[in-house]
């Protein structure tokens, strides 16, 4: 089985096959990415075509400097933050008042408690922690997509962990 | 978790290892530490449980849809991209190339290059100034090819051929003529765009031999993209230079011409009086050695003296034969250049001549660059060292002491 980096590098030889194989890889990842940072699902589905499409259009200039991952991903994140500007700068924003995720599948009141303390996060800290445990990139990953020296990445994240659990699993009164 | 401070780990350690982020030495130990210390025991399952309530923000399967769009835009950019596939590759490299340290040192390479190329090229254009007229010239001596001079016609060269003309002078002007009136060189010029060039010359040299003339000098240009030229000096007898013209105009459209008339008498009639007392003074020496009756010694000056007269009047009698024949025989300077018709497909032979010769000239200006900047660095180097370690040293010292006293 080859490797992201092998399946990029032979797509920029041309193989239709290769995006293909990165595409069924990632499409749910990437999907998943921007639904739990987005509140609308169909806004959500078009910037996941839109990552896709910007890996296509931008492979012949893509560089093996790091993994494939944290390149997709860096195109992803660009993306969010693209969408949070337009959004903020949009005079009717209804879809966008809150950036957290609209109905979802699974357990509704575990995801929303999970989502309501995930709001109640520092914006940097959630962003490493969503990164590490819904992306499961590594910390050295997360630097280079955010731009920060790993043992920043490994502090925010264990600050972002002790204040998850504080809102998750607050410490009982002994009294 | 503060209380973690008294551990050998700290508790970002312990999260590390959770997720695979910690040395392997470092988690080694900390595998063996969890053995036996109950309170990392309970972190390692606090950070567990966090990341298993987390997994309950599920997020449902990504659309169908997505992928028919992505499919579609991928088959488009596959056709598109075949057809540029081979530009962008090449791009790509010279981007990559250009982009890094070696884009750099390119660039200030060709930096140098450029300016030293523009002062060779501005020195081989001054040259090329100087040195333009470099036609493949035919020196002939048709001197020796003109009827009733040499008296046999035959194709005569190099110094046979000198030696023949001053013999056919000598000829053609019995010595010490006598003339009467003003002695004119006539010089007449015409520049012709001929009807039919590759016809033009030999007619040109038939005409001149008709009219008892000959062809003196002979000059053919043929540079490539460019019209062919022929430049002829013609001598003619200077009774049919008349006669000569009218017919030379005939060979087709007169650009230019011109006439001129030079006198001279002067110089003739003071030839003549000097050749008159050197033959005189030749005389009177002969004379003298006829009847001698000094010593030896004078009758040796007396010969001496004989032989240096002799030579004189030779030297006079020859400038006296140019002359004669300057005035006997008219100068016709021809110029016949061909109407230049643009020849399909010439070009590319001179472009790539052109093409090859900058190459040779781009890896001379290259070599001559790199010696030139050789030779300032060594002409100017020790001297701007020399005057750097004079400035600074007493400057670098003024400063410290300055910082030392801070300012004071």
């Amino acid at each position: 089985m080859n490797s992201d980096d092998q399946l990029i590098l032979e797509f920029q030889q041309g193989s239709r096959n290769a995006f293909c194989e990165i595409f069924e890889r990632y499409r749910d990842p990437i999907y998943g990415f921007f639904r739990r940072r987005l509140a609308n699902p169909a806004r959500a589905e078009e910037l996941t075509q839109e990552c896709f499409l910007a890996l296509l259009r931008n492979v012949t200039r893509y560089e093996p400097r790091a993994t494939f991952r944290s390149y997709l991903y860096g195109i992803a994140t660009n993306m969010v933050s693209a969408e949070r500007r337009r959004a903020s700068r949009e005079i009717r924003s209804d879809d966008y008042k809150d950036e957290g995720p609209g109905p979802l599948s699974g357990d509704a009141d575990a995801t929303l408690w999970v989502r309501r303390a995930l709001e109640r996060l520092d914006n940097g800290d959630r962003e490493i922690l969503m990164l590490r445990e819904y992306e499961q990139l590594s910390y050295a990953e997360i630097g280079i997509l955010l731009r920060l020296p790993i043992n920043t990445v490994r502090s925010r994240l264990f600050r972002a962990r002790i204040a998850l659990k504080e809102q998750l699993m607050p410490v009982k009164d002994p009294d | 978790m503060s209380q973690m401070l008294e551990h050998p780990f700290e508790a970002d350690e312990v999260m590390a290892y959770l997720d695979g982020e910690l040395e392997p030495q470092r988690a080694a130990a900390l595998v063996a530490h969890l053995d036996h210390c109950v309170e990392c025991q309970a972190l390692t399952r606090q950070f567990r449980q966090i990341s298993e309530r987390m997994l309950d923000f599920q997020i449902e399967a990504s659309p169908v849809n997505i992928s028919n769009v992505v499919r579609a835009a991928l088959d488009r950019w596959k056709s598109e991209t075949e057809t540029r596939k081979f530009g962008f590759q090449k791009l790509r490299a010279w981007r990559r190339l250009l982009a890094g340290p070696y884009g750099w040192a390119f660039a200030f390479v060709a930096i140098i290059a450029i300016v030293v190329s523009g002062i060779s090229i501005k020195n081989t254009l001054h040259r090329e100034r100087a040195d333009l007229p470099l036609p493949v010239r035919n020196y002939i001596d048709f001197a020796a090819l003109q009827p009733g001079v040499s008296g046999s016609g035959d194709a005569l060269k190099g110094a046979g051929a000198i030696g023949k003309l001053s013999n056919g002078l000598d000829e053609l002007e019995p010595k010490s003529p006598e003339r009467v009136g003003p002695m004119i060189a006539r010089t007449a010029s015409l520049s012709i765009v001929p009807a039919n060039y590759e016809e033009a010359g030999p007619t040109l040299e038939r005409l001149a031999t008709s009219h008892g003339g000959y062809v003196q000098t002979l000059t053919t240009q043929a540079h490539t993209g460019s019209s062919r030229a022929l430049s002829e000096t013609l001598r003619v007898p200077v009774g049919q230079l008349s006669s000569f013209l009218t017919e030379l105009r005939r060979l087709g459209h007169v650009e230019e011409e011109s006439q001129s008339n030079s006198e001279v008498t002067d110089e003739y009639v003071d030839l003549r009086a000097r050749l008159k007392n050197a033959r005189a003074t030749e005389q009177r020496l002969i004379e003298l050695l006829g009847t001698r009756t000094g010593k030896l010694q004078d009758v040796l000056d007396a010969e001496r003296e004989l032989a240096h007269v002799r030579g004189e009047i030779e030297r006079m009698e020859g400038q006296q034969g140019v002359l004669l024949h300057r005035v006997d025989y008219a100068t016709v300077e021809v110029q016949l250049r061909e109407q230049y018709l643009e020849q399909l497909g010439s070009e590319s032979f001179a472009t790539r001549a052109r093409l090859r010769n900058a190459v040779v000239e781009g890896f001379g200006n290259l070599a001559a660059g790199g010696i030139y900047v050789l030779v300032v660095l060594l002409a100017y180097g020790p001297s701007v060292l020399f005057w750097l370690l004079l400035v600074l040293t007493p400057a670098w010292f003024v400063w410290r002491r300055y910082r030392l006293t801070g300012g004071r």
